[in-house]
C-alpha cells in the first residue's frame, strides 16, 4: 500500500550555509494522526515548507497522495490543507467574506461556499464575528479563523504547524475537537507539529523526533515511551526531556 | 481563465476600489497639468508649431503618462500589505497559479489606470481637444497608455517583491519623473534651443509616448513616433512583466 505522505532522503540547506533537513525519510499512512516532534530549529518546519510547497527541497523525494506536489502544485493544494504558526489573514476584510472567498479560491460555488462559511462559523464559535473586521478581532479568534480558513475544503490531509499558539484553553479544546472529528469521522491525516507535547500526547498516534535536521525517532508514540523508559509509564513529555537529554550527553562525550 | 484566477483579479479591484489614493493621486497630478499649464502658458499654443490643436492638445499627452505614474505604486502597496499580514503566503497554498498572486494586482491597477484615461480623455474633450482620427485616436492614446502602465506597474512591483519594503514602489515613479523633462515635454522639438536636451530627447522613451500621443491628437508629430512608441512599450511591458514574475520567485513565505 502506498503511503499518504512518502519522504525519500530529503535534503534542505539554505543559502546562508544552514543544513535544515539532513536526509529525512518517512511514511505517513492514511488517516494517521501523526506529530513530528523537535526542538527550535530541528527543521520541523522546513519540512511542512517543503511538504506543502513553499519552499523547494534541494535533493531526494516525496508524494503526498501518490502526487509529485513539486510538478502538480495545484492539485496538491486542493488535498492539503495548511495551518501554520503566523496567522495568515487579510485585517481589512470581514471574517466572513474571508471565508467564502477562500471557498470560491479552492473552487467551490457561492451556495457551497456561504454554507461551508456557516458551518466553520458554528464550529470555530465565530458567530458574533462574522460581520468584522479581521483586523479588529482578539489573539484567539484571528487564530479560529486562521485555523478555520484551513479548512474551508475540507482538505484531506491536514498540515498544523504548531496550530494551537496563542489560543485560550477553552479555544484550544474546540480546535482539537474538530480536528480530531475529522481525523477519526472523515479519516482526515493530520500532521502535526507542536511544542505542547500534551497535545501530541493525547490526540497524535505517531510521532518522528527530528533533531538537528535527522530523524532520531519514527514509529508509535507507545512504542517512543516504552523506548525511552521500559519500566515505568511516562507522559510524551517527560520521555522527550528524556530522550533529548540523552542525545545532549552522547554528544558531549563524542565531543 | 480559471476561477481562482478571476477572483484573484476582481479582489485586485476591490482593493484598489476600497483604497484608491495613488489612482485618485495620479488622477489629480493629470489634472493639475492639464488645467494649470494651459492656463498659464496656453497662450503660446497660437505658434504654428502648436498646430490646429493648441496647446491644450499639446499638453495633453503629458496627463496620460502623469496619470500612470501617480497610479502605478498601487500594485506594490497591495502585494506589501498581503505580504506583511501573512494573507500572501494563504493565497500561495490556494490552487491558483502563483505567477496570477503577482500579476492580479498589476492588472488591476492598469485596469483603473486605464478607466481613469477613459474619464480623462472625456474631460479632454470637453474642454477642446482635438483628436486627429476620432475614436481611432481614443483607442491609440488608451493602447500606448496602457503599455506605459503596465510597464511601470510591473518594474514598481518587482522592485517591491524583491525588496520587501512598500516605500520603494514608489521608485519607479522618481526614476521616470526627471525623463519627462529631458523630452518635448512642455514645448515642441522646433522651440527647443538647448542641443544637448535635443540630443537625449531622442534617447528618451517617454519622447516616443508623448510625440505619439501628439500624432494622434493634433497631428503635430510623424505617424513613425507613434509606431516606435508601441513598440518600445511592448518591449519594455513584457521586460516588467517577467521581472515582477521572477521577483515573485524571490519572496520568503
Amino acid at each position: 500500500m502506498t503511503a499518504e505522505i512518502q519522504i525519500h532522503e530529503l535534503f534542505k540547506k539554505y543559502p546562508n550555509g544552514t543544513e535544515a533537513i539532513k536526509g529525512i525519510s518517512l511514511e505517513i499512512q492514511k488517516g494517521q494522526f501523526f506529530t513530528l516532534l523537535g526542538p527550535n530549529g530541528a527543521g520541523k518546519s522546513t519540512l511542512v515548507k517543503i511538504l506543502t510547497t513553499l519552499i523547494n527541497k534541494d535533493s531526494g523525494d516525496f508524494s503526498i497522495s501518490g502526487i509529485n506536489p513539486e510538478m502538480n502544485q495545484s492539485e496538491i493544494q486542493k488535498i492539503i490543507g495548511v495551518a501554520s504558526q503566523d496567522n495568515e489573514i487579510d485585517p481589512t476584510e470581514k471574517v466572513e467574506n474571508l471565508l467564502i472567498f477562500q471557498g470560491r479560491l479552492f473552487g467551490l460555488t457561492k451556495t457551497e461556499a456561504a454554507k461551508r462559511t456557516n458551518e466553520l462559523i458554528q464550529l470555530f464559535e465565530l458567530e458574533k464575528e462574522r460581520n468584522k473586521k479581521a483586523s479588529v478581532l482578539s489573539g484567539g479568534n484571528k487564530r479560529r479563523l486562521h485555523c478555520a480558513l484551513a479548512l474551508v475544503h475540507r482538505p484531506c490531509i491536514l498540515f498544523l504547524d504548531e496550530p494551537t499558539v496563542g489560543m485560550d484553553p477553552v479555544a484550544r479544546a474546540n480546535f482539537w475537537e474538530v480536528i480530531t472529528q475529522m481525523n477519526s469521522r472523515e479519516t482526515v491525516t493530520i500532521f502535526l507539529t507542536t511544542q505542547y507535547l500534551d497535545e501530541a500526547d493525547r490526540h497524535a498516534s505517531e510521532m518522528a523526533l527530528i533533531v538537528d535536521g535527522v530523524i532520531q525517532y519514527s514509529g508509535t508514540i507507545i512504542d517512543f515511551k516504552k523506548k525511552v523508559n521500559p519500566n515505568s509509564e511516562l507522559s510524551l513529555d517527560e520521555s522527550y526531556l528524556q530522550y533529548i537529554k540523552a542525545l545532549s550527553n552522547q554528544e558531549l562525550t563524542k565531543n | 481563465m480559471n476561477t481562482a484566477t478571476i477572483l484573484l483579479i476582481e479582489r485586485g479591484i476591490i482593493k484598489l476600489l476600497k483604497n484608491p489614493t495613488a489612482p485618485i493621486m495620479g488622477f489629480g497630478m493629470s489634472l493639475f497639468f492639464l488645467l494649470v499649464y494651459n492656463a498659464g502658458i496656453g497662450g503660446i499654443g497660437s505658434m504654428e508649431a502648436f498646430g490646429t490643436g493648441g496647446y491644450l492638445s499639446f499638453v495633453f499627452p503629458i496627463t496620460i503618462i502623469s496619470l500612470a505614474m501617480g497610479s502605478s505604486a498601487g500594485a506594490g502597496q497591495t502585494l506589501n500589505a498581503d505580504m506583511q499580514s501573512g494573507y500572501f503566503k494563504r493565497l500561495y497554498l490556494s490552487p491558483a497559479p502563483r505567477w496570477i498572486l503577482v500579476v492580479a494586482p498589476m492588472l488591476a491597477d492598469t485596469v483603473s489606470s486605464m478607466v481613469f484615461t477613459i474619464l480623462l480623455i472625456v474631460i479632454g474633450a470637453i474642454f477642446g481637444v482635438s483628436f486627429q482620427f476620432g475614436f481611432i485616436s481614443v483607442l491609440g492614446i488608451q493602447l500606448l497608455s496602457f503599455l506605459w502602465s503596465l510597464t511601470l506597474c510591473g518594474f514598481s512591483a518587482g522592485i517591491m517583491l524583491r525588496t520587501g519594503q512598500h516605500q520603494t514602489a514608489a521608485i519607479v515613479t522618481n526614476a521616470v519623473f526627471p525623463l519627462l523633462f529631458l523630452s518635448t515635454t512642455f514645448l515642441p522639438r522646433e522651440l527647443i534651443t538647448a542641443n544637448w536636451l535635443l540630443t537625449v530627447s531622442w534617447g528618451n522613451p517617454v519622447t516616443y509616448i508623448l510625440e505619439g500621443n501628439r500624432y494622434l491628437l493634433g497631428g503635430t508629430s510623424s505617424a513613425n513616433f507613434f509606431y516606435i512608441g508601441l513598440l518600445i512599450f511592448a518591449i519594455t511591458s513584457i521586460v516588467s512583466v517577467i521581472f515582477a514574475l521572477t521577483s515573485a520567485n524571490k519572496i520568503k513565505v
